[in-house]
């Protein structure tokens, strides 16, 4: 995808509809529609709400197919930013509106993602040097100079291609960091703090930006994926997968990076300690079967039961009315009322549910 | 960006701490001018002549919240004298504050941090963060994670710079 302005393309819709667009298929790929109802609890004045769509690229593991909404909000709008996959829904309310809602039904398609490190592909595009530089930049949270630079030189040393040093970082990752239940959300993902402190407990949000700052600080072109898991494990993994429709709280991200001769490879060092924490009966050795099995699957597979958002950083969330810091991703649904923007993880002003088709109810 | 902070949990605090303040050799000393929850504007530089305690701080870090009550007993202590304390809440709605607010009451001013510009002027990427400022306008101590500040040394440490 070619990089512009942020939010250069903004389609501005009535509340309605843009329409399914048709898209072919193969039978190993499945269809998932998710739902997202968001209510403002206690309206005053002017209410907004940004709702994450679907990843826009169209890519061999997800497909986009359209999204569809409701509710009374005055304005709504699809906005994208041509840059980091985004797609999100704004809706805006005018003051006096008393029971400010929408709701977002989007459909899309996913495919399970699995590479052959022992079948490189001479044909995979390579990356722009455009592209190699952005995706080995430093975010606001991810920076890839001093403490970052340092752990990744040592933890790299001695591996000769972008594939050995990527699962030399993997594997410490995995070896190093823990899955801290107590971590609020997905974990923010900062990981100079945590190298600094030797605080290596977190979640995904903090896990994979490790191995994205780590891999871009070891010139390894890398991107954190932010998404939503949809439907249970096909592998029976329970912590890695949905158990109920309603997955409100079910976002997770996970991590790409770049190989010449593969193009984008898939990981998950979290999900790896996700197992380990959470696979009943709970607290499992890194030398459990289960464990190892998912050690090695997750560099280079993903299991698709998961909707691809974005893999964005550092955003500012467009027509915004408060001051607010940026966020450093993109993965839950934002609101602002009674010029307050209110807290996309606690959300004691608004509520919203996120319901999705792959599990039946 | 560090409106999305790590809070130190407990145990972290207790491991990293000899409960002690540090001396501070980071440099010089930012700018702070926000507004309160009541939206008066105070200015870190119209306090010269007081010894100024800043925490950085939100409702949902757990050892911020656990060490508030001993910020305002080592307030109390010091009644009357030149020593002011301003926590700096980092970009929550005002309304999850005045919730907690009304369950712990504090007498001191709560400082809204809106966009995170004065927590990383100072620095404080982990919550919670607390500078004490002398009455020439300079960090003197500052202190990363839960402490009891109501402890008598570290009374003893704060008076000190307290002008006569």
């Amino acid at each position: 995808m070619s990089r512009r302005a942020f939010l250069k393309l903004s389609a501005a819709a009535a509340a309605g509809a843009l329409p399914w667009r048709s898209v072919s298929a193969t039978p190993d790929w499945h269809t998932y529609d998710v739902a997202t109802k968001v209510t403002i609890l206690k309206p005053q004045g002017a209410s907004r709400a940004w709702i994450p769509l679907p990843l826009l690229d169209d890519t061999d593991w997800h497909r986009a197919i359209g999204n569809t909404w409701s509710g009374n909000a005055a304005k709504v709008q699809v906005h994208t930013d041509g840059k980091y996959g985004v797609s999100m829904l704004f809706a805006e309310w005018k003051e006096g509106e008393q029971a400010p809602v929408v709701e977002v039904t989007s459909r899309f398609m996913t495919r399970d993602r699995m590479v052959d490190f022992s079948r490189p592909n001479a044909n995979v595009p390579r990356l722009s040097a455009a592209d190699y530089a952005f995706y080995t930049s430093a975010t606001e949270l991810i920076p890839t100079d001093g403490i970052v630079r340092e752990t990744a030189r040592d933890i790299v040393k001695g591996q000769r291609t972008d594939v050995d040093k990527a699962r030399a970082i993997y594997e410490w990752i995995v070896e190093n960091t823990f899955r801290d239940p107590k971590t609020r959300g997905c974990g923010w993902g900062d990981i100079k703090t945590m190298l600094e402190t030797k605080n290596f407990g977190g979640k995904c949000g903090d896990l994979n930006a490790m191995f994205v700052g780590l891999s871009r600080a070891s010139g390894i072109p890398a991107r954190d994926v932010y998404g939503l898991r949809v439907a249970p494990s096909i592998h029976g993994y329970r912590s890695l997968g949905v158990g109920a429709p309603v997955i409100t709280k079910a976002q997770h991200c996970r991590a790409e990076f770049y190989a010449q001769g593969f193009g984008w490879v898939p990981v998950d060092p979290a999900d790896v300690r996700k197992v380990v924490l959470e696979e009943p009966p709970g607290n499992l050795p890194v030398e459990d079967a289960k464990v190892e099995a998912a050690r090695k699957r997750l560099f280079g597979g993903w299991e698709m039961n998961w909707l691809a958002y974005n893999m964005a950083h550092d955003v500012v969330l467009p027509g915004a009315g408060v001051k607010a810091p940026k966020l450093p991703y993109l993965m839950y649904i934002n609101g602002e009322t009674g010029g307050e923007r209110l807290d996309q993880l606690e959300p004691d002003a608004f509520r919203y549910e996120i319901r999705t088709s792959g599990v039946k109810a | 960006m560090r409106g999305f902070l790590l809070a130190l949990t407990a145990a972290w605090a207790c491991a990293a701490g000899a409960q002690e303040l540090k001396p501070w050799t980071g440099g010089a000393t930012p700018a702070l001018v926000l507004q309160d929850l009541e939206g008066r504007s105070h200015s870190l530089e119209s306090y010269r002549g007081k010894v100024v305690l800043i925490n950085f701080w939100a409702t949902w870090c757990e050892p911020c919240r656990e060490e508030m009550p001993s910020i305002d007993r080592l307030r109390k202590s010091l009644d009357g004298r030149p020593f002011v304390v301003l926590a700096v809440n980092l970009a929550e709605p005002p309304s999850r504050i005045r919730g907690y607010l009304q369950k712990v009451p504090l007498g001191f001013s709560v400082l809204l941090d809106r966009d995170t510009a004065v927590a990383k002027a100072f620095k404080a990427r982990i919550l919670p963060a607390t500078f004490i400022v002398g009455p020439d306008g300079k960090i003197r101590y500052s202190y990363v994670g839960e402490l009891d500040w109501s402890q008598e040394k570290v009374h003893r440490t704060i008076a000190a710079l307290l002008p006569p």
